[in-house]
């Protein structure tokens, strides 16, 4: 067992871990922290990410133990008092969520990209997400959804 | 996934990480992001004993450069970071390409450029979760006595799927190996062994400290990849293509290219002296296209394109690369 002290959206968690915890497992078994996904758990899909660091990661793909010290934000950590984050607005607005499963992910991705480059074009918008799935939406409301945030006109 | 039970130590100093990885052998592995590392626990194909987590290790994760001395990079340095630091921008871009290939946003954030240099080798019959091997026998790269991908052969066949060394071959980079009793460098190509069950010349206890790349001169690169999907796919070929143009003459003058995903190293092509005697571009990019071809060997382990249509698409990609690059020396 090893002890960490993890900072989730904000919170301090003191916890011991097993060295063969996952961050996701972690996340959602231990904390309750439910809203982040387990899709492939290999790290192809993206369901899973969180932002670690103000840098994208795969909760899947990192050993808790790793994280010892680190800051981390999930999908809940974007609406901390439950006033809904812009993004999550624009994509309720533009119809970018059908089952959901991919959302807290590609939320999180387009979080790091909008807190580093605050008007992105479509392409690097496209780039930030490339690495979240989604097998309902097509991504093109996804897509319309982020850079609604981004730019008060869609750039096409 | 329930990954195995390990142990967990994250050694103080480069030097400790040597020693404990030297005496502890084969029962540990050695863990920066994890991002390879990760997907081998999950499907049971390593089990350590022991992580030995360098990730916190300082001094491995800086960028430095000088217009004298060329790029130093530590292995701990992210693909997100090394695509975007300006020095690696400026002056080798096809790096930046290469990295921002691999995978995906997140993966470049996790992965380090040492780890993707020292990924393990791929097969569509070797990287399968424990129930799925279950009706196969034991293949060499998990210690047994056969071949899946290529039936009856004598050695194992599994494919090296990095983005990053064909680039860095191209661009004549050179390691810092570290172990127990110092340092030494050595050139890039000598990390790779050509053997798909082990790919990596390094020794339990020796350790990639550093990247270097000599000043860039007016060379310029760029790196293609094919893939199904334009993110998280690995190569089903890759060519990275430096060169440096005769002024004046539209020709090549000097060319580095090399080759991902058609065999088990990345193959650094050796350039063929005739293309220094011919005084016709199209004819240089024939000769370097048909090289290419001849040592490429993709093989049927891989989910996505055949492996006639890569070999087939080696020459194809010779030439946009070379025709691109060339646009950028001009």
């Amino acid at each position: 067992m090893k002890n960490i002290t993890l900072k989730v959206n904000g919170e301090i968690y003191e916890l011991g871990v097993a060295p063969n915890e996952t961050l996701l497992d972690v996340l959602r078994e231990r904390l309750d922290l439910t809203g982040t996904k387990k899709g492939c758990d290999t790290g192809a899909c993206g369901a899973c990410t969180v932002i670690m660091d103000n840098v994208p990661v795969l909760g899947c793909m990192i050993l808790a133990v790793k994280c010892h010290n680190h800051e981390i934000t999930t999908v809940e950590g974007l609406a901390p008092h439950g006033d809904l984050h812009p993004l999550q607005q624009a994509a309720i607005e533009h119809n970018a969520i059908q089952c959901g499963y991919c959302t807290p992910g590609w939320l999180l991705s387009a979080k790091v990209l909008l807190d580093e480059n605050p008007h992105p074009s479509q392409e690097e918008v496209r780039t930030a997400i490339a690495g979240n799935l989604c097998r309902c939406t097509g991504y093109k409301k996804i897509e319309e959804a982020i850079l609604a945030v981004a730019n008060p006109e869609p750039v096409y | 996934m329930k990954l195995s039970e390990f142990e967990y130590m994250t050694p103080q100093s480069l030097g400790e990480a040597c020693q404990v990885a030297a005496s502890e052998g084969q029962a540990a592995q050695i863990i920066a992001g994890g991002t390879d590392l990760l997907q081998a626990l999950k499907y049971g194909l390593k089990n350590p004993r022991l992580l030995i987590d360098i990730s916190s290790l300082p001094d491995l994760a800086r960028i430095s450069y000088s217009k004298q001395r060329g790029l130093t990079i530590g292995s701990l340095v992210t693909l997100r970071h090394l695509a975007a630091h300006q020095a690696v921008r400026d002056n080798y871009p096809l790096l930046a390409q290469a990295a921002l290939s691999m995978g995906s946003t997140q993966l470049q954030a996790m992965g380090t450029i040492g780890g993707n240099l020292c990924q393990d080798t791929c097969c569509i019959y070797y990287n399968l979760p424990p129930m799925s091997r279950q009706g196969l026998d034991p293949c060499f790269k998990l210690g047994g006595k056969k071949c899946h991908a290529v039936k009856g052969s004598k050695i194992c066949w599994a494919t090296y799927c990095g983005d990053v060394a064909p680039a860095l071959l191209a661009l004549k980079a050179e390691l810092t190996i570290a172990d127990q009793n110092g340092v030494k460098v050595m050139p890039l190509n000598s990390l790779f062994s050509g053997r798909g069950e082990s790919p990596h010349n390094l020794q339990a206890g020796q350790l990639l400290k550093e990247v270097h790349l000599p000043p860039p001169g007016d060379a310029r690169g760029v790196y293609l990849k094919l893939r199904l999907r334009k993110s998280i796919d690995y190569p089903l070929l890759g060519v990275a293509v430096n060169l440096l143009s005769n002024p004046g003459k539209g020709t090549l003058q000097e060319v580095a290219l090399a080759l991902t995903a058609v065999e088990k190293s990345p193959l650094l092509l050796a350039t063929p002296p005739e293309i220094a005697e011919t005084g016709d571009l199209a004819a240089q990019v024939a000769i370097l296209a048909d090289a290419a071809t001849k040592i490429a060997h993709p093989i049927a382990n891989t989910s996505g394109y055949s492996p006639r249509y890569r070999r087939e698409m080696v020459k194809v990609y010779v030439t946009q690369a070379i025709g691109q690059a060339m646009a950028l020396v001009s």
